[in-house]
């Protein structure tokens, strides 16, 4: 117990404010605009940012120098992450650089790193994540979308689903199926796949929110090149965990939290009951401390599983992630019901027009609202994406505590 | 003596689930909800609920209604809650008539009628902006004028308020610290400016602005100069325990919904069902879902006899219900994993519903700490 030495961020303050000066300079003003609405991003609108974040590296900061990284420590990528968030830029957007990218350098031919990574690091591509079906959610090791060995290609067949950000993606990490007559976790493979593939059809979900965001993925009789496999085939599920693993750390967004968390502060001060600000109100004080608590809970839990990923050789494990995807996940979800229980006092309304641009309705309540409530619809889903909290539960009863 | 016998009920319920049932689909709802032409309910349907005297259930005989009490009120509700009616009930048939009961002369009183066969919809705006949930914060003020009053003020957002005929305003007479009245506003009378907008669970409404609105003499609710802020203090009591019974309707509906989908989803070679983590979920919700109706039956109960604790009674049901409507809802979407969360499927529209329910006219921390307040 207590044996391991956490890192702190002190030293950072010249890297912070690097990060500052820069975010002043170079962020967008209509994306800032549009994160201070809560307003959704086209795809062109990210681009145009990340593409400056990536020329120096920093999409990718954390990664190893050797792929192309910079070798940021985790404090100086949470760090960096809260700075973003500070300056009111969007989030990095997870499949390239922590799902994608990791598997591929560290599994994949010294080809596929330099034909992958760079994209990634650059943000000139942008990947989808094609490992859930529509009978294989939690139980992700029954998939059943098809892969046939034909020449120099595999012939792909089948469907997957919940696949997000699919209509924007360039590429996709794939689980197929290679071979059904053994166990089933051995007969999958890990496959990259252009999206522009003939016999690919992406069809829109749309979501409680009332966004698309969500797509069913269909492949029939889609032609990839054997050299887009990662690996060995049949192994794909080792690669598979390693990236959920990853995928599990990254659910936890210390600095959207955070952000959350700010939210609430500024809707309390802003919003009034009885002419008084609910700000002054002990019991909402005394709620915003509670989740105070239970953040810096989750921060120090953060902090622990990434000094000992540091210590195991860099890549996080299940049962690592499990018990942090699963408090960091309840902990959103709970500061943003109550972010949705000051919206209660305009309303409980939803104002999705407000959510895109060229929108001069009028706003009744604060002006991010519809935003924050799109985030709360959003994240009932945080804990079911990345392996639900059941499913976590499961790793921990198993893993943990041999049960 | 109860309004209704048991078989009067019971009728009153089946008549309720067999139509709606049939008619009140899933399909038709988003129809509803979502035609752009639309105002998002359907007077069609209002109409239809007035001939099965739904909506007069509990007014006056003397208005042509059923004279019930709030227990049949209850039974309408959550049958409104099961089949998420977009229908302005609220409004309508719990804070408008019961404003004009408390409130309206006897000459007012006839308006009931109207009501009862579905002729009139109301929209109860009461709470303002800045002010909360909190029931005795009225800034508009009107001004009495030779021959009737000016209005002047603000209306937070109120369900339907952008559709229905009229409005039932509160105001202060004369000044800040005059007393609380009530006014019957023709919706498209001069001088509002409704700012529409809908409620995340597809209901929509309006906030207002009232600038200069006149109105005659007689639209004033009742006579002579008594504050109605206790009056009001009962209509929203009223309205509480009413939107506490749509939101066991709600939550019986989603809860057997999410019984279902386990029996029929495998993962793991089994019925999701089969797992006792989530048999025990599911415990969870039917008995969270069981708690609520108690209370809300206690609840309505209460009100039919007489009870002087029935108003403390009914925030007990609004703190109960808001919680218990938070985790069935929740564990609703939880329970059917990528598909709760999609538009297509029903679930997330209670999910949506219930978090309106927990909210409407004061959250569940509001009433506890009224209570607390109060019993200390
Ligand atoms: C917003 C969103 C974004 C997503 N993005 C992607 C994406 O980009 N790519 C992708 O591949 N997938 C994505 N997913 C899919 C996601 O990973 C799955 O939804 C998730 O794994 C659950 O699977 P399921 O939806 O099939 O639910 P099911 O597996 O059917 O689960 C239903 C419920 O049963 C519970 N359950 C299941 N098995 C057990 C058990 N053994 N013990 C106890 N409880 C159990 C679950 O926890 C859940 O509550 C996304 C999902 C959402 C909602």
């Amino acid at each position: 117990m207590f044996i391991r030495s956490v890192e702190r961020d002190t030293s950072l303050d010249a890297f912070r404010a690097e990060v500052r000066d820069f975010c002043a300079r170079e962020l967008p003003a209509e994306v800032q605009r549009k994160q201070a609405m809560g307003q959704h991003l086209e795809r062109h609108e990210y681009d145009a940012w990340l593409k400056r974040l990536g020329a120096r590296g920093w999409i990718t900061g954390k990664w190893p120098k050797e792929h192309g990284g910079l070798g940021w420590s985790p404090a100086q990528t949470l760090a960096f992450n809260e700075e973003l968030g500070r300056a009111g830029a969007p989030p990095l957007v997870p499949f390239g650089v922590n799902m994608a990218g990791p598997v591929i350098y560290t599994f994949g031919t010294e080809t596929q790193k330099r034909t992958y990574l760079p994209g990634i690091i650059r943000n000139d591509t942008w990947w989808c994540q094609g490992y859930s079906e529509p009978g294989a959610g939690s139980d992700l090791a029954g998939l059943k979308t098809k892969a046939v060995r034909d020449g120099d290609h595999y012939v792909i067949n089948g469907q997957k689903i919940w696949t997000s950000l699919a209509h924007w993606a360039d590429w996709m990490f794939c689980l197929v199926r290679t071979d059904d007559s053994g166990k089933k976790q051995e007969g999958i493979s890990f496959i990259l796949i252009d999206m522009r593939t003939p016999g690919i059809t992406v069809r829109p979900i749309i979501a409680i929110t009332m966004s698309h965001h969500l797509n069913e993925v269909f492949f029939d009789d889609v032609r990839v090149p054997v050299e887009n496999l990662i690996g060995e085939e049949g192994k794909g599920w080792t690669y598979a965990k390693f990236l959920l693993a990853n995928e599990r750390v990254g659910n936890v967004e210390i600095s959207r939290l955070q952000a959350n968390l700010d939210a609430l502060s500024r809707l309390l001060a802003e919003t009034r009951e009885g002419g008084k600000p609910l700000a002054e109100d002990p019991l909402w004080r005394r709620k915003v401390a509670e989740h105070e608590v239970a953040l810096a809970t989750v921060k120090a839990l953060m902090a622990d599983q990434l000094a000992a990923t540091a210590e195991e050789g860099g890549a996080p494990t299940l049962m690592g992630a499990a018990a942090l995807k699963l408090r960091g996940t309840e902990l959103q979800q709970a500061i943003l019901q109550s972010v949705m229980d000051v919206l209660g006092r305009y309303g409980q309304l939803y104002q999705t027009d407000a959510l895109h641009a060229g929108w001069n309705g009028e706003l009744i309540g604060p002006t991010d609202s519809a935003g924050l409530v799109y985030e709360h619809l959003y994240r009932r889903a945080a804990t079911i994406y990345g392996g639900s909290s059941e499913v976590q539960k499961n790793i921990i009863a198993k893993g943990a505590l041999g049960l | 003596m109860p309004a209704f016998s048991s078989e009067e009920r019971q009728l009153l319920n089946d008549s309720l689930r067999d139509l709606l049932a049939d008619k009140y689909t899933f399909e038709h709802f988003k129809k509803v909800a979502r035609a752009e032409d639309g105002d998002g309910f359907s007077r069609a349907d209002w109409a239809t609920y007035a001939e099965m005297g739904w909506l007069g259930v509990c007014l006056p005989e003397s208005a042509g209604g059923a004279g019930g009490g709030a227990t049949e009120l209850g039974i309408v509700m959550a049958g409104a809650g099961r089949f998420l009616l977009l229908e302005p009930f609220l409004g309508t048939i719990v804070l408008g008539a019961s404003a004009i009961e408390k409130a309206g002369t006897p000459d007012q009183q006839k308006l009931l009628a109207d009501i009862a066969t579905g002729k009139l919809t109301l929209a109860f705006c009461h709470a303002e902006p800045d002010g909360g949930y909190a029931r005795d914060y009225v800034r508009t003020i009107a001004r009495r004028e030779s021959d009737g009053y000016v209005i002047d003020g603000a209306k937070a957002h109120t369900i339907a308020a952008h559709a229905v005929d009229t409005l039932v305003i509160s105001a202060r007479l004369g000044s800040a610290s005059g007393p609380v009245a009530l006014f019957l506003v023709p919706r498209t009378s001069a001088g509002i400016k409704l700012a529409p907008a809908p409620a995340l669970d597809g209901r929509r409404g309006a906030a207002m602005t009232l600038t200069g609105v006149r109105v005659p003499t007689s639209a004033r609710l009742g006579a002579g100069d008594a504050d109605l802020l206790p009056a009001i203090g009962d209509i929203l009591d009223r309205g509480a325990i009413a939107v506490c019974a749509e939101a066991v309707g709600a939550m019986a509906a989603v809860t057997q919904i999410t019984v279902d989908y386990l029996k029929t989803r495998k993962q793991f070679g089994q019925l999701l069902s089969q797992f006792q983590v989530l048999q025990h979920r599911l415990v969870d919700m039917s008995v969270t879902t069981e708690e609520a109706r108690a209370i809300v039956h206690a609840a309505l109960q209460a009100v039919d006899d007489g009870d002087p604790q029935a108003r403390h009674t009914i925030w007990k049901a609004k703190v109960k219900t808001a919680q218990c409507a938070r985790f069935v809802g929740g564990q609703a979407i939880q329970l059917h994993g990528g598909m709760g969360m999609t538009d297509e499927l029903i679930v997330g529209h209670y999910y949506k519903r219930l978090v309106l329910c927990e909210s409407l006219l004061g959250d569940g921390e509001w009433y506890l700490k009224q209570l607390a307040a109060e019993m200390a």
